[in-house]
């Protein structure tokens, strides 16, 4: 199967991105895991003939050339889902767009660089009140679009909670949440 | 002074030690008071497995201390059967133990160890150890039954404080002793200081005891002695659901992180044995090192454990008394320490009580006791083996259950569960007293209300160790806000629910932070969102 943009989480960075890029005339597909589907929003971009795989999981990619070329799903099994762009909207450590092991913060479903302290006893203040580096960490980019191994995935672009330096836990991020799905999407926009 | 002020016996500390002097002294007649800075069982008494020792741990190196626990065992499953769980217990050789020399050559040295000093243990297959708990090492090639068990400590504390609260003693829990009142070679009495209120008090008893823990080294100096303590820090982690139904140890010499007991709704795993300052008792952090060795302890008893959520990490200190020939502590035997400062020291009207363990509280209690009724010039002969503490008269859940009227809600019977038949007491007037307040271990309004009005509760941390209230899979993720509020309420005053949440929820942050990554970090994270997105800290809502 064959799309323009596959949006990998269909949380609000995921249906903001899909939606602006759908507008843009671009054919989409949504993969979204997760309970914190926006159903309004999921109404819209279905209607306007977006491909939403409701409860579906990505398990992997395909890489080649500095590009992700393809992403596989837990039930489409051996039909892999290919695409010009991907945007990466998976979140953080709640929803496992980020994982941790006692001594490093890792992007669990494609390897990607993350900034993150490798000193643990620096992820936490001792009071819960105040603001919580752990909440901090998140995939590296360079131009928006992801690292891996400190080479740019130059079809992929994170957005959202996934990202460093933005985190709905620890303050009110709804403005920098969308601000990043909507520079994701014009990032794709602008080299379509 | 005035009149009231004068007792027969002050006890400094309330912990299990404290709580169990003062119980035993006020059933024989004396007018008692026990001091406590903090809350009760605020120290080691909080701070442990929570293992009903059957004695078999000791039963090769140290009889003496196995005799002592396996008598006790026997007697607390009578007199506190409402705080403890007859779970089983094993002991299990596994291959690498018999590399290291430990194989079953030791497991029948360790059999006989145990029938002799009173411990019924015996042998069974590995297919039947496996049958009896599925979740130990299916490798093991050998196991021993022995009669262990699990015991709530803040239930057996708080019991031993009602009791001896019931028998006239006095009572007074964030009292900080500051300094002993003294004439001569004589101890008169203790200055102390209400840390709620920041007044300065005197009380005077012929007799003072000190049973303050580790922190009774500092008691003893005031009075100019000297007991060379040794403070032993052990570290544990409390698992996310209670994996194993049986406790598991492992058939070798005592080590790290051997012991996995299950208790209420959770699973421990402990412990470690490390010496640390006096000055670090106060505020125990868990390191990585201690972490990562009782991960990997843990899970070659029980595989299952390297993917179980960890809910928290805690340490407590051991106060036991030193021998400076072995630096790991492990050594130095659980003995129970009972010192006649008048004797030892020339300080007349002085005892200490110290060293001994959980298990060993009531006989340590007995024998502080003895020795102050000496001092006395009373004679009544203690009663404590045969007497069961409040709650657990007749503490089955069956029996609890037929004082309530109507169907028995999950609150009214985890309630039960906790305050045996004192439940009596709880009153579920209207529908609301039955709301729970705490889903992970059924607390509701009612039994909120009634510790406070009857357990001495004054924050959400005396509240835990009563009720449990946040102790759950959740760690107070979904309830602090509802129970702080109706905490404050019944405090009499609904402005305090921010301040009780904050400091609860910085006592729960504390314990998950030695262990934040995997399930645990993602639990962080909700916990974070749920407590400060958009509106933080507002309580309008709930």
């Amino acid at each position: 199967m064959r799309f323009d943009v596959v949006i990998i989480g269909g949380g609000l960075a995921g249906m903001t991105a899909a939606a602006e890029l759908q507008n843009g005339g671009l054919r989409c597909a949504v993969v979204a895991e997760g309970l914190s589907l926006n159903n309004i929003s999921a109404n819209d971009f279905k209607a306007a003939g977006g491909t939403l795989l409701r409860g579906d999981r990505v398990t992997g990619g395909t890489f080649g050339d500095g590009r992700l070329l393809s992403v596989c799903t837990a039930k489409l099994g051996d039909v892999c889902l290919e695409a010009d762009y991907f945007i990466l909207a998976t979140g953080k450590y709640f929803s496992r767009g980020l994982a941790a092991d006692m001594d490093k913060v890792y992007e669990p479903l494609f390897g990607l660089d993350v900034e993150y302290d490798p000193d643990r006893s620096t992820w936490f203040d001792r009071s819960f009140a105040a603001p919580q580096k752990f909440l901090e960490f998140g995939v590296k980019t360079q131009n928006g679009a992801a690292l891996k191994n400190g080479e740019a995935i130059i079809n992929l672009f994170p957005a959202g909670e996934v990202l460093q330096g933005i985190s709905s836990a620890d303050h009110d991020a709804r403005e920098q949440i969308i601000e990043s799905a909507h520079a994701a999407a014009q990032a794709i926009l602008k080299r379509n | 002074m005035p009149v009231k002020n004068e007792f027969d016996v002050i006890i400094i500390g309330g912990g299990i030690t404290g709580a169990g002097t003062a119980r035993d002294c006020a059933m024989r007649g004396l007018r008692v008071l026990l001091i406590e800075r903090h809350d009760i069982a605020t120290g080691a008494t909080g701070r442990n497995h929570g293992l009903l020792h059957s004695g078999a741990r000791y039963a090769v190196k140290d009889s003496e201390s196995a005799e002592e626990c396996i008598r006790e065992n026997k007697i607390l499953r009578n007199i506190a059967s409402n705080c403890v769980e007859d779970t089983g217990g094993l002991f299990i050789t596994l291959p690498e133990d018999e590399e290291a020399g430990f194989g079953l050559d030791y497991q029948k040295k360790f059999i006989e160890a145990c029938q002799k000093a009173g411990i019924d243990a015996k042998a069974i297959s590995p297919s039947d150890a496996k049958a009896m708990e599925p979740s130990v090492n299916p490798s093991l090639i050998g196991a021993v039954v022995v009669p262990d068990g699990s015991v709530d400590p803040f239930r057996l504390c708080t019991a031993n404080v009602t009791d001896a609260a019931m028998h006239g003693a006095k009572v007074l829990v964030y009292t900080q002793f500051l300094d002993f009142i003294r004439e001569g070679d004589t101890i008169l009495g203790v200055k102390v200081l209400d840390t709620r209120t920041g007044q300065e008090s005197e009380y005077r008893a012929p007799v003072t005891v000190n049973a303050a823990g580790i922190w009774g080294h500092g008691v003893a100096q005031k009075a100019g002695i000297h007991i060379g303590m040794y403070p032993a820090k052990g570290a544990l982690l409390v698992f996310g659901h209670r994996v194993n139904n049986v406790v598991i140890n492992r058939c070798r010499k005592s080590a790290d992180g051997d012991i996995l007991v299950p208790g209420d709704s959770v699973t421990v795993i402990g412990t470690t044995s490390t010496k640390v300052p006096f000055e670090e008792c106060d505020n125990m952090e868990v390191t990585p090192e201690e972490v990562s060795l009782l991960l990997r302890e843990g899970c070659a008893l029980c595989p299952a454990l390297a993917s179980t959520r960890i809910l928290r990490a805690y340490a407590g200190v051991r106060p036991l008394v030193a021998d400076d020939s072995d630096p790991s502590g492990r050594s130095i035997s659980r003995g129970i320490v009972c010192l006649d400062h008048e004797t030892r020291d020339g300080v007349k009207g002085f005892v200490s009580i110290t060293g001994g363990k959980l298990m060993t509280y009531r006989l340590m209690a007995e024998l502080a006791t003895d020795l102050v009724c000496r001092k006395l010039g009373v004679t009544k002969a203690c009663a404590t083996a045969d007497t069961p503490l409040p709650g657990s008269v007749d503490g089955r859940i069956e029996t609890v259950s037929k004082r309530f009227e109507g169907k028995v809600s999950a609150g009214q019977k985890g309630a039960a569960g906790r305050q045996g038949d004192l439940v009596g007491k709880i009153k579920f007037a209207t529908p609301e007293d039955k709301q729970l307040v705490c889903e992970c271990e059924n607390v509701t309004l009612a039994e909120i209300k009634y510790a406070v009005s009857e357990l001495g509760v004054r924050n959400l941390e005396d509240l835990r160790r009563r009720t449990r209230v946040g102790m759950g899979t959740c760690q107070g993720t979904l309830c602090i806000r509802k129970a702080a509020k109706a905490l404050a309420i019944a405090l009499g005053d609904p402005s305090l629910a921010p301040k009780l949440a904050a400091d609860y929820l910085d006592e729960r942050w504390k314990g998950m932070r030695s262990v934040g990554w995997g399930d645990t970090l993602r639990e962080m994270e909700f916990m974070q969102r749920v407590y400060k997105f958009e509106k933080p800290y507002s309580y309008d809502e709930i």
